[in-house]
């Protein structure tokens, strides 16, 4: 393939998929063969537009079908030559979404599946920067967009990400006073980037895995309310639903590939298809459709109580808002102390940035932020050293964060600074919401869930981490 | 021009093994190695002969690919094939690791201090460049992860003077790295290599970058800052770069080092025909376009592959080379009379 830069974070680049999606030298999959008696042999030829034919000894032509492999086939065996990155591309697009759509509009009544899309409150906020519209307008219009596709509801993915915020809160708090039980409770980084996860997993296995946060990333909550509470309110089994994400990343591709969100009972997966915000602006292309022309649709939303007009959103920045959220809630839940305003102090540079909580000189919570692969390496290497002096780390791969997304549209004419500042005006012009106040959120917990920190909350909110081995095959070598 | 380089000794620097680099201090009064058999010697004259001071042995568990010294003489970095970078800080004749540069994902290349010493480089297979800071109490941090090039990073070099990194690379291309803001930013690309591009060597003045290939020639480049009298068009504030020569013809196999004299401006290189080769700018031509002259070739200078080779920083026409056979060899260069 002709050098062209990986679309993935650059800490993904460098941690060489193919362990995580294992090329090896056999591909078993086009390996059914149709033997037909007396065949004997048979000669292959190549015509011009690129198609097999298969002449045998009779002189007779038969076209040859394509071996075709599915995403799925390739997590299920471990043979494939195809490498990580084309799987996790091609497997995983625009077009894959075009196919199910299509599928729908032939299939009987009782084979279509219900078609769902989760988007992301970052992809949003690109695509009102390109279009030139408020966010509140995008997401009606992207609604109307997908719908108009044949996607049946379409969601916004900062609901979810209430769970996520809720549940590392709560996470920190337990660790925090859990410190004296074990060396390992602190510091607890954010796990919502799949990109420094697998990052981690690889190149750090062991070691750092039980820093990690548990909880599910906003993305694979989503899959959760989806495939478990929305399937059952819709009376559906869980892989009659197609769920698609729009994010602002191709790492996020390999995070709704994990085996981890996959469910063995219904073989389907919580997130079936991830599209970027760029393959979003390609669909639109092709359809010959641009948003702002659309008429806007209501929005959508998961449970009547929580249904709005209007997108909410987080505070804290564009990649969650991890960092703000659990500081104020550690202040007040171990300290009694209310932080009205977070005060983020930049480091060596600006994607490293730390804040404190002090009382009468002491330093009672020591929290940072490290986005992007140098600062990553820098916060492994303290903690390796036994020098790392923070109680949490909100990690990105991204530099600048999600908002900066590998997926993302990029600029046209203007520099990328500039464009980046656009989007993040546009993302932080989002009313916020404390997650602890939003009404669907807490009659999800009750009855969906039954109740906070219950089993099913522990099973449908949060996940666990795997060292991975580095492929020592010399296969698996780039030369 | 066999005479022009004379052999002074040998040393079998790293026995049953590989010695892939070389690198003098500063003074010019020790000459490190480091070799296939993952240690590192520190070389130092006793009277007429060369003799081993230290071995630092404990550092890598792989091949060691490149050494290099701070610009204060007192630490020594070491590259290794096992992905770290160990850094040795000086202490009479002992060296002690004082500490090891982890993160690359798999063979650290090559090595390189900045001449302020406050910064290194380190380049890998992974295809990444990596500029690091280190503090008043030699601690390390990563300042930049740069993924520019689309293959394995042979070699990296600073410029003698200015915060400029060059890398070369397997990918056929040379880059250039300078500091913007709170990055590292790729400032520069060099194309006209037709294969791996194995190392590279600033000029004395940091004008000229020569570059050495697995295409078997040498190029120079030169640098055009924005405004230059001669018109060569920049793009924004960064100075251009053209090749003003190419060495073609010379070398029957790939070259794989060079080295620029900073006393003499006297070219070396090291070839996998096992030759060493001495070039001279003519001091007539056109700094636009400089001719460069062979003022010695001496085939069969190693028994293998020469790896690298490497002027003495202060005595004049002292060059050291070294190679696949293990062997380290002392030559003094002459140039020949009527060049």
């Amino acid at each position: 393939m002709a050098a062209m830069a990986s679309p993935f974070s650059g800490a993904l680049q460098l941690t060489d998929l193919d362990d995580f999606i294992g090329p090896s030298q056999d591909c078993i999959k086009p390996m059914k063969v149709d033997k037909r008696p007396g065949g004997g042999v048979a000669k292959i030829h190549i015509e011009d537009d690129g198609s097999y034919f298969q002449v045998s000894q009779d002189g007779g032509t038969q076209k040859l079908e394509k071996a075709k492999i599915s995403l799925d086939d390739c997590l299920a065996c471990s043979g494939c030559v195809t490498s990580a990155e084309t799987v996790l591309i091609t497997q995983q697009s625009h077009e894959e979404l075009r196919k199910v759509l299509d599928a729908n509009k032939t299939a009987a009544p009782g084979q279509q599946r219900l078609v769902v899309v989760s988007v992301s409150p970052q992809s949003r906020a690109s695509l009102a920067a390109r279009f030139q519209l408020t966010p509140t307008d995008t997401a009606r219009k992207l609604t109307a967009f997908f719908k108009k596709l044949g996607v049946h509801y379409v969601f916004d993915t900062a609901f979810s990400r209430n769970f996520s915020l809720l549940e590392s809160q709560r996470e920190f708090v337990q660790r925090f006073r859990g410190q004296a039980n074990s060396t390992q409770a602190l510091p607890m980084f954010t796990s919502a980037c799949p990109g420094w996860i697998c990052y981690a997993e690889k190149t750090h296995g062991s070691f750092l895995i039980p820093y990690l946060s548990t909880a599910r990333s906003p993305q694979q909550v989503m899959g959760s309310l989806v495939k478990d509470f929305f399937a059952q309110q819709q009376h559906l089994t869980p892989d009659r639903i197609y769920h698609v994400t729009v994010m602002p990343c191709y790492d996020k591709k390999l995070e709704a590939s994990r085996p981890d969100f996959f469910s063995q009972e219904h073989q389907t997966r919580d997130v079936d298809c991830v599209v970027t915000t760029g393959e979003v602006f390609k669909l639109l292309e092709e359809e010959g459709v641009s948003l702002s022309q659309l008429e806007p649709a209501p929005l959508d939303s998961l449970c009547s109580s929580a249904s709005a007009q209007e997108p909410t959103s987080h505070r804290g920045g564009g990649s969650g808002g991890y960092l703000e959220h659990v500081f104020q809630h550690a202040a007040r839940e171990l300290f009694g102390i209310h932080v009205d305003e977070v005060t983020y102090r930049p480091l060596r540079n600006k994607d490293f940035q730390e804040v404190t909580l002090e009382k009468e000189g002491r330093v009672l919570l020591h929290f940072a932020t490290a986005y992007g692969f140098r600062n990553i390496q820098n916060l492994v290497q303290k903690l390796k050293r036994g020098r790392c002096p923070y109680h949490y780390v909100e990690v990105m791969a991204c530099p600048a964060g999600c908002l900066n997304g590998g997926g993302q549209l990029k600029a046209l004419g203007t520099p990328s600074k500039a464009l980046l500042q656009h989007v993040e005006m546009l993302y932080g012009m989002v009313r916020t919401e404390a997650p602890e106040e939003v009404p669907g959120v807490q009659e999800l917990y009750r009855c969906w869930l039954q109740g906070e920190g219950s089993e099913r909350a522990g099973h449908l909110l949060h996940t666990s981490y795997h060292a991975v081995e580095k492929a020592s095959s010399g296969l698996s070598i780039r030369w | 021009m066999k005479d022009s380089l004379v052999l002074l000794g040998r040393v079998p620097a790293h026995p049953d093994s590989r010695c892939w680099f070389l690198a003098w201090n500063p003074a010019g009064t020790l000459l490190a190695s480091c070799g296939g058999d993952r240690s590192v010697r520190i070389w130092g004259t006793e009277g007429d002969s060369w003799i081993c001071k230290s071995v630092l042995s404990e550092g890598h568990q792989r091949t060691v690919r490149k050494v290099a010294w701070s610009p204060c003489g007192n630490y020594l970095a070491s590259a290794s094939f096992d992905a770290t970078t160990c850094i040795w800080k000086k202490n009479q004749d002992d060296f002690e690791c004082v500490t090891t540069l982890e993160g690359h994902e798999n063979e650290v290349k090559s090595v390189a201090w900045a001449p302020s010493g406050n910064l290194l480089a380190t380049c890998s297979r992974d295809k990444s460049v990596w500029v690091w800071e280190v503090d008043e109490e030699d601690e390390y941090e990563c300042v930049s992860v740069l993924n520019s090039h689309t293959q394995d990073v042979k070699h990296v070099v600073w410029h003698p003077s200015q915060e400029l990194l060059a890398s070369a690379s397997y990918d056929d291309t040379v880059k250039l790295y300078r500091e913007e803001e709170d990055d590292w930013v790729c400032c520069a690309t060099l194309e006209g290599h037709e294969s791996t591009v194995w190392s590279l060597a600033f000029d004395p003045s940091g004008q000229r970058l020569a570059s050495c290939s697995d295409d078997r020639t040498v190029r120079i480049w030169r640098q055009y800052p924005p405004d230059n009298e001669q018109g060569v068009a920049c793009s924004g504030s960064d100075p251009s770069w053209k090749c003003i020569c190419t060495l073609s013809g010379f070398h029957s196999r790939t070259i794989y080092d060079v080295a620029w004299c900073q006393l003499t401006g006297a070219l070396a290189t090291a070839c996998g025909d096992d030759a060493i080769r001495v070039f001279e700018e003519d001091p007539s031509s056109d700094p636009q376009q400089p001719t460069f002259s062979l003022t010695a070739h001496l085939p069969q200078a190693h028994s293998q592959d020469v790896n690298c080779v490497a002027w003495n920083p202060k005595e004049q026409g002292l060059l050291a080379s070294c190679s696949d056979d293990g062997e380290v060899a002392f030559w003094k260069y002459q140039r020949p009379e009527g060049i």
